[in-house]
C-alpha cells in the first residue's frame, strides 16, 4: 500500500480520455466507474497504480483508465501482475478480465497466483460467455445454456472460481455485482488494501450475448452474513450458495510472498570464476 | 509408433479407386470458413477440437450448427484453450480417429508444443489457419507469419484462394495426410477475412462422391489400442532421436508424389483441382513473372489482364503448396522469365536481403536451376495486416519488375514495402 497522498483525487482523475468501445448496458461500464472510484477513496495516485489485462472486451480496462496499464496476451493477465509486482512492491498492482481469460485459458495462472499469494487484487468480471469473440460458452457458462454456437448447451459442469480461488489459498475472496456501484467499489477498495493475493469475482452482464443477464439486478442482493477468516465455514457457505449472494466472503491471514530484494547474494562472477576453463 | 520402424507399407489399391461416384453436387453460396466446415463433414471426421479466436472461429460455428442441425455427428469438444485443442485432437489421431481442429494467430502460436509433436510423431490432422497477424493487441488482419512458422516441422501447408479450393484441399489434405506413406499433419490456410468471410458460389460434393475419393483412415500396425500395445512417443534422447527426423524428413519427401496421385484422382472424379503445387496464370510467353500465394491472386489476376491488355508480357504464378515446396515445378514454370517479383503477405525481419518468407525460399530453389542466366529476382512485402493491395500497387511492382528484367535502377535482391508509410 502507498501512503495517502496530500491532493485527493476524484474517480474522473484515474479514467483516461479514450471512450469505451463497450456494448451500451455492458456491464463493464459499471466496473470502470467503481474500480476508479475505490483508488480515488484509497487516496491512490494513478502514478503509483498498474492495471494489468489479458484479452477480451473487460481486459480492455486498461485504456479506459488513467494509470500505469499493460493490456497483454489472451490468459497471462496474472503471470504479469506477479512479475510486475515483485520486481516493483511499491506499487498497487491490480489485474483485470473476463472468465475466458482467466478461467479457461488462464485457468493455471488463477491457481497458482492464489497459492503463491502475491499482494495482487485480482478481478474477474464474469458473464459466462467470452463476450469479444461473439457469445460462445465459457468455463462459468450454465450447462443447459442454448445457443448458436453451442446448441443444446456445452452440458459441462461450470467452473467454481470462488471454491478454487479459497481451496487455493487466496488470502481474500469476495463475490460483486457490476450494478452495485458503491458496494463493489467498498469490496474492491478491502480487497486492494487486503495483503497477499485478494480475488473479487464481479457479476458482469453481458448485454448483447447474454441478455436475460439483465435480470441480475434482481437477483443480487448482499449476503445475510459477515465474511469469516475459517475456510471450511467459507467452502461450506459456498457449497449451499445459489451465486447471487455479494460481499466479501472470506478473509485470510496467510503471510504474503516476499520478493527477496536486497539479499545478500553472492556476486555471479564470484561463481563463473569456479567454472572457467 | 516405434523409433525403428522403418518399413512404411504402400497401401493397396482400395477398391473404391475404380468406382466412380455421379457428380452429383449442390452449389451453394458460401464463405471459405463455411467450405472448410462442409469438407471436415464430408470427410466424415471424428474428433473436433474447438476454441474461439477470430476469423477461424467462423468454421466453428459453422459446424456447431452442422452438429446441431442433425447433418453432421462427431466429437466436438471445445477446449479450454488452443493448447489443449491441438493436444486432444493429436491423441485422438493416434488411436485412430479422424480429426481437425484450427485457430489463427497467437492462437495457432498458443499450440506450439503441440504443433511440433504432433508433426514429430508422425500423427496425421487436418488444421485450418485462418490467417491472422501476430499480436499485440488489437490486430486481426489477414498476415502469413502465423501458418508459415510450422514450416520446418513436417507439417504440410497450403494456402488456398477460393471458398472452392479450400472444400477441395481439405479432402485432398486427408488423403494425403493419413496415406501411410505419409502419416504428417497438413495445415490449410485461409487468408482472414478475404477467404474465411467473403462468400462464393460453391459446388459441395455428394457424400458418395467424397466416399470414392477418400478412404477411411488406417494406422494399421501404428494404432494405439489396448490389443496393440505399442508405445508412441517414447524417451528417446540422442540414441534415435535423428533417425526419427529422418523418417519425417523420408515422408515429407513422398509428400510430392503423393500429392499428384492425390490431385490427379481428384481431378478425375471431380472435374477440377487443377495443378497440384501451383497455379499458372497468363505465363505462356510471359518476360516477367509475379509470384504470390492465396487471395493476393485476386488484385494480381485483374492487374495481369489489364497489363497483358496494354501488351506486357507478365504472368502469375500462384504457389498453392508451401510444404512440400514445389522446387521442380517453380523451376519450370519460371524457367524463361528475365525477372520475378515475389509480393510476400509475410516478413521476415533480418532474413538474407530481408526479403519476404516465400522470396527466400523461391530464391533458393531457383538458385541451382541454371547457373548463367538466373532470372532477377524482387522481393515485395505488401498487405501486411490485412491492408488492402490494390491493381494499382500490383501494376507497379510489376513496373519495377520489368524495369529490373532490363537493368534500369535496381539490384536484383532488392526488397520493397509496398504502401507502407514513411
Ligand atoms: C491465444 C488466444 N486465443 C484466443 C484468442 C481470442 N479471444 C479473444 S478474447 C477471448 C475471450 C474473451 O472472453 P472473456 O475473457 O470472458 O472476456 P469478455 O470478452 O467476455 O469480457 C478469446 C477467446 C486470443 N486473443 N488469444
Ligand atoms: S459483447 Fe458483451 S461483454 Fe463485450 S462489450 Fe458487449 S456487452 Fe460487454
Amino acid at each position: 500500500m502507498n501512503a495517502p497522498s496530500p491532493t485527493l483525487l476524484a474517480a474522473k482523475d484515474f479514467k483516461s480520455d479514450t471512450k469505451p468501445v463497450w456494448c451500451p448496458g455492458c456491464g463493464d461500464y459499471g466496473v470502470l466507474t467503481l474500480l476508479t472510484r475505490a483508488l480515488a477513496d484509497l487516496a491512490l495516485r494513478p502514478e503509483n497504480v498498474a492495471v494489468v489485462s489479458g484479452i477480451g472486451c473487460s481486459s480492455r480496462m486498461p485504456a479506459y483508465m488513467n494509470c500505469y496499464g499493460f493490456h497483454g496476451v489472451h490468459g497471462r493477465a496474472l503471470a504479469v501482475a506477479t512479475g510486475l509486482k515483485v520486481a516493483r512492491p511499491d506499487l498497487t498492482v491490480i489485474a483485470t478480465g473476463g472468465d475466458g481469460d482467466g478461467y479457461s485459458i488462464g485457468g493455471n495462472h488463477f491457481i497458482h497466483a492464489c497459492r503463491r499469494n502475491v499482494d495482487l487484487t485480482y478481478i474477474v468480471m464474469d458473464n459466462h460467455v467470452y463476450g469479444m469473440t461473439k457469445g460462445q460458452s465459457s468455463p462459468t457458462t450454465e450447462p443447459d445454456w442454448d445457443n448458436a454456437l453451442m446448441p443444446g448447451g456445452t452440458g459441462v459442469r461450470p467452473f467454481q472460481p470462488l471454491v478454487i480461488a479459497l481451496a487455493s489459498g487466496a488470502n481474500f475472496v469476495a463475490r460483486a455485482f457490476s450494478g452495485d456501484i458503491t458496494g463493489t467499489a467498498e469490496i474492491v477498495a478491502q480487497a486492494i488494501k487486503a495483503p497477499g493475493f485478494a480475488f473479487v469475482e464481479i457479476m458482469s452482464p453481458c448485454v448483447t450475448f447474454r441478455p436475460e443477464q439483465r435480470e441480475w439486478k434482481e437477483l443480487a442482493r448482499p449476503s445475510p452474513v459477515p465474511p469469516t477468516d475459517d475456510p471450511a465455514r467459507a467452502a461450506r457457505r459456498l457449497m449451499t450458495d445459489d451465486g447471487f449472494n455479494i460481499g466479501v466472503l472470506y478473509t485470510g491471514n496467510r503471510k504474503p510472498y516476499q520478493p527477496a530484494t536486497g539479499q545478500e547474494r553472492k556476486p555471479l562472477n564470484a561463481l563463473a570464476q569456479g567454472f572457467a576453463l | 509408433m516405434s523409433a525403428v520402424d522403418t518399413a512404411i507399407p504402400t497401401p493397396k489399391k482400395s477398391p473404391l479407386d475404380v468406382v466412380i461416384a455421379p457428380r452429383t453436387e449442390n452449389e451453394e453460396l458460401i464463405s471459405g470458413s463455411e467450405a472448410i466446415a462442409h469438407a471436415v463433414r464430408l470427410a466424415n471426421v471424428d474428433v473436433i477440437t474447438a476454441y474461439p479466436i477470430r476469423p477461424y472461429d467462423t468454421v466453428m460455428q459453422y459446424v456447431s450448427k452442422m452438429i446441431a442441425d442433425g447433418d453432421f455427428d462427431c466429437e466436438f469438444i471445445v477446449a479450454e484453450s488452443e493448447h489443449s485443442q491441438f493436444e486432444i485432437v493429436k491423441h485422438a489421431s493416434a488411436v485412430g480417429a479422424r480429426v481437425f481442429a484450427g485457430s489463427s494467430g497467437v492462437g495457432w502460436f498458443y499450440a506450439f508444443e503441440a504443433l511440433a509433436v504432433t508433426a514429430g510423431l508422425r500423427l496425421p490432422m487436418v488444421a485450418m489457419v485462418g490467417n491472422r497477424a501476430l499480436d499485440d493487441p488489437g490486430a486481426f488482419g489477414v498476415e502469413h507469419n502465423d501458418a508459415l512458422a510450422v514450416r520446418d516441422l513436417g507439417w504440410m501447408l497450403c494456402w488456398v484462394s477460393t471458398a472452392q479450393e479450400a472444400l477441395d484441399t481439405a479432402l485432398i489434405a486427408y488423403r494425403v495426410a493419413e496415406d501411410p506413406r505419409i502419416f504428417l499433419p497438413c495445415a490449410i490456410s485461409c487468408d482472414g477475412a478475404f477467404l474465411t468471410h467473403s462468400q462464393s458460389i460453391v459446388k459441395v460434393p455428394s457424400q458418395a462422391m467424397v466416399d470414392s475419393f477418400l478412404p477411411r483412415y488406417d494406422r494399421g500396425d501404428k494404432r494405439l489400442h489396448p490389443d496393440n500395445p505399442i508405445t508412441i512417443a517414447p524417451q528417446v534422447n540422442e540414441d534415435w532421436l535423428m533417425e526419427m527426423r529422418r523418417q519425417s524428413d523420408e515422408a515429407a519427401r513422398r509428400a510430392s508424389d503423393v500429392l499428384i496421385e492425390a490431385y490427379r484422382d481428384f481431378n478425375a472424379k471431380f472435374g477440377r483441382g487443377g495443378e497440384p503445387f501451383i497455379e499458372r496464370y497468363m505465363m505462356d510467353d510471359a518476360e516477367v513473372a509475379l509470384v504470390g500465394m492465396g487471395t493476393m491472386a485476386m488484385p494480381v489476376k485483374v492487374a495481369v489482364r489489364k497489363m497483358r491488355e496494354q501488351g506486357k508480357k507478365v504472368g502469375f504464378v500462384r504457389v498453392r503448396w508451401f510444404r512440400p515446396f514445389p522446387t521442380r515445378e517453380l523451376q519450370d514454370a519460371l524457367a524463361d522469365v528475365h525477372a520475378v517479383g515475389v509480393i510476400d503477405r509475410d516478413f521476415s525481419f533480418g532474413s538474407a536481403f530481408f526479403s519476404g518468407v516465400l522470396a527466400n525460399e523461391l530464391r533458393s530453389a531457383l538458385y541451382p536451376a541454371k547457373k548463367k542466366n538466373q532470372p532477377k529476382i524482387l522481393s515485395f512485402i505488401a498487405g501486411l495486416g490485412g491492408r488492402e493491395v490494390s491493381t494499382g500497387n500490383v501494376m507497379k511492382m510489376t513496373k519495377t519488375v520489368f524495369d529490373a528484367a532490363n537493368g534500369v535502377g535496381t539490384d536484383a535482391q532488392d526488397t520493397y514495402w509496398i504502401g507502407a508509410r514513411e
